[in-house]
């Protein structure tokens, strides 16, 4: 048993490294902010359910909250059809020009971001596209197929020729097929990508900086940033617009935690 | 290679072949804003990198001006090289190693562990703006939790302004950075030690062998090609670090935290020069750097693992 202390002390330390910052944040999301400066680490004395009807009504936390959804549901949805309709295409069929085509989806795996960043203000300019949800979507969208493709790709090419094969015999057409085949099939696989897209959409940061200057466009990274900025010192506020963030992503968390992870960490091994 | 034998009849039934235009409609929707969206930008960065653009979109052409004023007399661009590299080689080695011990701990059985591994990953899941605000209360010098740590355990001589004086900003952001992917290694390493063949660590059990010699003589050799990918993949993900800093310090206090990614932003967003062929420059040649980085670490590692085995 003593042997085991150290370990144990370590796996206490850690877990409040860990998660205190954010138990710390839910505490201070329901005291006011003189409570907070009298004693920043204490529990709340009274709790200030209102702080979070004042930052939803009276800054613009749920355009933030309703623009984030548009942009990161719709993104992902086309994500997820057009790189399942790549992938499917590149795994199950053998025609000319699949490898070059396979090399080029895949090496936008590695583009850095500011490599197409700075050129993307100017395109969205010339497109008409610039500060609207429209732009951001579609630049989400071609952005993140890479992965999307590399991961689903890998799956489809596991699943058996033979069912395919079969369904052929039986007169399915190729989009029959993929419709009633592979995305059945392929579902665990979907929903992996599906959960890492939306994870990395709802966060995203850089794009949107530079993609989108009004108030009424922006995300909620954006939004928070920009409360951030306003109420430099009114802490107990930001801690609230904090928690209003955090709050989808801790329910769906602690609802499907594995598929999550699993999203999170898809296409890390290979 | 059926298809060249086959009859007509086998061909029609053949599921691995379809009609070019079948194909078409299958790769159109995502190659077509594959092309707009990001082969179109990524030629147009390298066509901005030698011309330099005018605030009313006038572009001259000046070859490779921009580059050598870069590499020549740019003194905020070395500074944000060097910060960078540090940044890249101390959070990749702490990030890696770090998710390997945790991973460790929560293999040798640590009570509650399926729990832990749930709470360890969260900070993976929040976005950079959510743990930067708060990591930023947390260096705060008058009420941060850090330098309330140190004066509660006598270390009060020890209190910083974190993020204020250019010796620890560097080193607090990185902190930070390293705090929120410690999960995600964790996790990918977790699994490759539950994959490790049990007769192999239950045959080192048997001959006695103590937890240390079994795991430098056999858990961490049989990792290596985990290491390998997660060196690369964090490597590749530091080298262009922008959110955390943009977001915790800016870039300041005296360039302290100047990163490539960030001085690339400011040069084309905030300096208010409108010429983004100049940041065009810098993007691209750091672009030749990270790529040239990834293939000298996958032949020097992975081929040194061919020859191993």
């Amino acid at each position: 048993m003593w042997r085991r202390t150290p370990l144990l002390l370590f796996v206490l330390l850690y877990t409040v490294v860990s998660g205190g910052p954010f138990i710390w944040v839910a505490v201070m999301s329901v005291r006011t902010t003189p409570e907070i400066f009298a004693s920043p680490y204490a529990l709340p004395s009274r709790f200030h359910w209102e702080k979070f009807v004042q930052a939803w009504a009276h800054s613009n936390y749920s355009t933030y909250f309703w623009n984030s959804i548009i942009v990161v549901s719709t993104a992902v949805v086309l994500i997820t059809i057009f790189g399942a309709m790549a992938a499917h295409c590149l795994a199950r069929y053998r025609f000319r020009g699949n490898r070059p085509i396979r090399f080029l989806i895949l090496s936008g795996m590695i583009l850095p971001p500011q490599l197409l960043i700075l050129s993307l203000f100017q395109i969205l300019l010339d497109y008409h596209l610039y500060n609207t949800l429209t732009g951001l979507i579609l630049v989400y969208v071609a952005g993140h197929l890479a992965m999307t493709v590399y991961i689903l790709e890998g799956f489809f090419a596991q699943i058996p020729q033979d069912l395919f094969d079969a369904a052929r015999m039986d007169g399915y057409g190729d989009f029959e097929i993929f419709w009633r085949i592979t995305l059945p099939v392929g579902a665990p696989a979907l929903f992996t990508t599906v959960t890492l897209n939306f994870i990395v959409l709802w966060n995203e940061f850089l794009y949107a900086v530079v993609l989108l200057t009004e108030d009424d466009k922006r995300t909620l990274p954006l939004g928070i940033m920009h409360f951030m900025g306003s109420h430099q010192l009114d802490v107990g506020m930001v801690a609230t617009g904090l928690m209003i963030a955090i709050t989808p992503v801790i329910v769906l968390y602690a609802l499907f935690s594995d598929t999550m992870i699993r999203g999170m960490t898809a296409g890390a091994v290979r | 290679m059926l298809q060249g034998i086959g009859s007509r009849g086998r061909r029609e039934i053949d599921a691995r072949r379809a009609a070019p235009a079948t194909l078409t409609l299958f790769l159109a929707p995502a190659l077509l804003l594959y092309a707009g969206f990001t082969i179109y930008p990524v030629i147009r960065t390298f066509y901005n990198s030698v011309q330099t653009i005018g605030p009313q979109g006038q572009q001259h052409f000046v070859g490779f001006a921009n580059f050598s004023a870069l590499l020549q007399t740019d003194f905020v661009f070395w500074k944000a090289v060097g910060n960078t590299a540090l940044f890249t080689i101390v959070a990749t080695i702490a990030d890696v190693f770090g998710g390997l011990l945790l991973a460790l701990v929560l293999f040798a059985r640590a009570p509650l562990a399926p729990l832990l591994r749930i709470v360890w990953f969260t900070p993976v899941l929040m976005s950079y703006v959510v743990v930067g605000i708060i990591w930023v209360w947390i260096y705060d010098y008058d009420w941060g939790l850090a330098n309330q740590v140190l004066r509660a355990i006598g270390l009060g001589a020890f209190e910083q302004s974190w993020l204020g004086d250019p010796h620890t900003a560097l080193w607090s952001v990185m902190a930070t950075h390293v705090w929120k992917w410690l999960g995600f290694n964790m996790i990918i390493f977790l699994a490759a030690l539950y994959a490790l063949p049990g007769e192999v660590l239950g045959a080192a059990e048997l001959d006695n062998c103590g937890w240390a010699a079994k795991l430098v003589y056999i858990i961490i050799p049989m990792l290596r090609p985990t290491v390998v990918n997660l060196l690369v993949l964090s490597f590749i993900g530091k080298m262009m670090v922008f959110d955390l800093i943009w977001i915790m310090t800016g870039g300041g206090p005296l360039w302290s935290t100047e990163t490539v990614s960030t001085y690339v932003y400011k040069r084309a967003f905030d300096w208010n020069t409108f010429d983004l062929g100049y940041p065009s420059a810098v993007a691209v040649l750091w672009f030749i750097i990270i790529l040239a980085f990834i293939v000298l670490m996958t032949r020097l590692l992975r081929q040194h693992d061919r020859l191993e085995f």
